[in-house]
């Protein structure tokens, strides 16, 4: 869409919804989207938040700090006695441009139809705004004897409000965790293999 | 600087032109710096290094290079930025402001050569003391006032005040440090991704146009940093000040005449109020202003401590300052007017992108100071009360450790042979040392403001440099975790921590969470802070359990899993080495 249909598309929609959305249920529409959000992102951590692998912990940590490295993900703090390590990075990393596109296209418009319930047409204005936002990813490698436990999760760190100066909702789309984590684990699982030791 | 906490840092021994790089003193988002040698002159120099980690990293032959193409145009206005700045920051003169020497460009990047400054940083000073009495608080301020008055007059914002960038000389001086954020020209727009100080950077700061910037930037930050010194922890940052103010969260900041009421002057307390006012156009607008209300706190006899009536944030100036500067929100914002309107602008943010430069707190924000009840600064108040027991209780913990560590060092250097450089010098010492003894490259840890009960380490005579390091011992790795800290090494602290964790020491297990909890000395991370804070509190650690809980609602319950499981592990393998 051009700069200038943008702009005639928001002055008409300006213009129609005047009046149609208040400070408290733009507030119920955000609570709304992250109890959603949360719910399946918790749904999708219960499945494929957690993977053991047959290699000490001693080899997997490493490999998890390699391959999240290779993902794109910038390391932020490592702490092989407690077996954690914290990576961020500008969203959507670690997806490319291809994956968020897929995202927003899987969970664009269930988080609208969720927000519509509250604000009605203008959420069908909303868009993700990854600007602004870090995506925050925890790992912990627990040793399991010769095998180990590496565990996920991921949250959205806010470095730049958005425009409006709103609040912004508190989970990633449950598409992209679930690209995301596929990403991970295979990327680990190959770190791994090229260590030379079966998975 | 073999030091893996700075892997992105050029090595030990490093000759960039005639200067030879010594260690690393720090790292920011904007590069890191370095204590170098200045082989021409000998003596010690500060060199800063552009290396902006989002958008560059180094290569394998030390060349600063951006990540991507698309990071290029970025990189390189980063550069030539942090080169004018230099240069303009070169035409200071002042002795609250860091001496710049030189900049020159080498491998890629750029490097500004400053005076290297002795001492400690304001950070570590109030790490150690938690507060600071208003005398002392003065003492470090108004010079700092000064050199940024200096500093606005001729365009410039520092953008990035907060205690690690004060520097405090052994005679107590302050200097005012690193203008690595710093962005040339009130009212240019910036193309660097900002890089702000959570609880120092007002709200304005997060955006990345200039034209809501200017000195009240600065007076924000230095508000906030005087709030840190007389609450022990700097104000809530601005964008959950925001949240607060906007309903959306239930926390809002306390003002610092609540925080400090009853020890502090009413008038010191309101100045800081009216520098951390949310909305820019709220606050002084130069320091000039800002002086004038400090200058009664400042008067050689400060107001009476006695309680102060009541606990009240800082009147409200909307009014005046709404006339002062207009254009804070953009005017379409205004045509809409109203609720509809704001759910209009959060449902077109993207369509909405060109008027979204110039950003629109809402008119909830412009308008209202957090509110505060009275039972609020009563809670704040107790809470505080039975911090500062307890700090005062590791406070005195640590100078036996600190005073126990000095009497060791002493012990172990007196016998030492005359000390030999430990790696071949490309140049050798030069004889000047004799006659001018120089200082170590190891900053001396002296308490600027006000010396701490332990003793001073004493001079060092002038052997040649590079001091031999004292042989690595078997100690008590909290007392290595405190003598780490005062000489403002955190890395080494949290190491030593982590060793006497390990060994399942509940204090250093708590003082790791604390380290997490507040990011000082490490980056802010609220799931191991949770995690020590546990581990602490299983080892019976009074302090730590509250500190867990408090966390609990800032962390995902998935994140809680993931940590207690942690925490579970933890305590397994140390029952078993126990065992």
């Amino acid at each position: 869409m051009s700069a200038r249909a943008k702009r005639a598309a928001a002055c008409l929609a300006l213009a129609a919804l005047a009046g149609c959305a208040t400070d408290a249920r733009i507030k119920s529409a955000i609570e709304e989207v992250n109890r959603e959000f949360k719910a399946q992102y918790e749904e999708i951590l219960s499945t494929q938040g957690t993977r053991e692998f047959r290699a000490p912990a001693a080899e997997t940590f490493p490999a998890v700090q390699a391959a999240l490295t290779r993902l794109g993900m910038r390391l932020e703090s490592r702490d092989p006695e407690l077996g954690y390590l914290g990576f961020a990075a500008p969203a959507p990393t670690p997806l490319n441009d291809e994956e968020w596109q897929m995202v927003a296209k899987a969970d664009l418009p269930m988080m609208q139809n969720l927000a519509a319930r509250h604000i009605g047409l203008p959420a069908y204005f909303i868009s993700f705004e990854p600007q602004g936002l870090e995506i925050v990813i925890n790992a912990t490698v627990i040793a399991e004897g010769r095998r180990s436990e590496v565990s996920l999760t991921a949250r959205m760190r806010q470095v730049k409000p958005p425009p409006s100066g709103m609040p912004r909702r508190d989970y990633a789309p449950p598409t992209g965790v679930r690209i995301a984590l596929e990403k991970i684990w295979a990327e680990i699982e190959r770190e791994l293999k090229v260590k030379g030791r079966p998975i | 600087m073999s030091d893996s906490a700075y892997p992105d840092a050029l090595p030990g021994q490093y000759r960039l032109h005639w200067y030879v790089l010594e260690r690393v003193l720090g790292q920011g988002g904007f590069g890191i710096t370095y204590l170098a040698r200045d082989t021409n002159l000998d003596q010690p120099v500060a060199i800063k290094e552009f290396l902006p980690a989002e958008v560059a990293s180094r290569r394998p032959d030390a060349a600063v290079r951006a990540r991507t193409a698309e990071h290029d145009e970025r990189y390189r206005s980063g550069l030539d930025r942090f080169i004018r700045e230099a240069r303009t920051l070169a035409r200071f003169d002042h002795p609250n402001i860091v001496r710049v020497h030189s900049v020159f460009e080498h491998n890629g990047t750029a490097y500004m050569v400053m005076r290297f400054e002795e001492g400690e940083t304001l950070a570590a000073c109030l790490e150690r003391r938690h507060a600071l009495p208003e005398a002392d608080l003065m003492r470090v301020l108004l010079p700092v006032l000064d050199g940024l008055e200096l500093v606005h007059g001729a365009g410039f914002i520092h953008r990035d005040i907060k205690p690690d960038n004060i520097h405090l000389r052994p005679d107590g001086t302050p200097v005012l440090l690193d203008f690595g954020s710093a962005r040339y020209a009130l009212g240019q727009p910036r193309t660097m991704t900002i890089l702000v100080a959570p609880g120092y950077a007002p709200f304005e700061q997060y955006y990345s146009t200039a034209e809501s910037q200017g000195p009240w930037t600065d007076i924000y930050s230095l508000a906030a940093t005087c709030y840190r010194a007389i609450a022990g922890r700097p104000p809530m940052d601005a964008i959950a000040r925001s949240k607060g103010i906007l309903g959306s969260a239930k926390e809002v900041m306390v003002p610092a005449a609540a925080v400090g009421a009853g020890r502090y002057s009413e008038s010191l307390l309101k100045a800081i109020d009216a520098g951390l006012a949310f909305s820019e156009q709220q606050r002084p607008q130069s320091i000039a202003e800002w002086r004038k209300a400090l200058h009664s706190a400042a008067a050689p006899a400060p107001a009476p401590r006695t309680a102060t009536p009541a606990s009240r944030p800082a009147p409200d100036p909307a009014p005046q300052a709404a006339a002062r500067r207009p254009g804070w929100l953009p005017p379409i914002l205004w045509a809409g007017a109203g609720a509809a309107l704001l759910g209009a602008v959060l449902a077109l943010p993207q369509l909405m992108r060109p008027a979204a430069n110039t950003p629109p707190p809402p008119a909830a924000v412009a308008a209202a100071p957090a509110p505060v009840t009275p039972q609020a600064d009563d809670a704040t108040r107790k809470r505080l009360e039975a911090l500062e027991a307890q700090l005062a209780e590791e406070r005195r913990r640590r100078e036996a450790a600190e005073r126990a560590e000095a009497e060791r060092k002493r012990v172990a250097e007196r016998p030492r042979p005359a000390p030999v450089a430990s790696q071949p010098a490309k140049k050798p010492p030069p004889a000047r040392e004799e006659a001018k003894p120089q200082p170590v490259p190891v900053p001396v840890v002296t308490a600027a403001v006000a010396p701490p009960p332990a003793p001073a380490p004493a001079p060092v005579p002038a052997p040649a440099p590079p001091a031999v390091k004292a042989e690595p011992r078997p100690a008590d790795p909290m007392a290595l975790a405190e003598a780490a800290r005062a000489r403002g090494d955190n890395a080494e602290m949290v190491a030593q921590l982590r060793r006497a964790a390990a060994q399942g020491n509940a204090e250093a297990n708590f003082r790791l969470g604390d380290v997490y909890a507040t990011g000082r000395g490490q980056p802010q991370n609220n799931l191991q802070a949770y995690v020590y804070f546990s581990l602490a509190a299983l080892d019976g650690h009074a302090a730590a359990g509250p500190r867990r809980d408090a966390l609990t609602a800032l962390l995902q319950p998935a994140e809680i899993q993931q940590a207690d499981r942690l925490v579970r592990e933890r305590r397994r393998s140390s029952n078993e080495r126990k065992g």
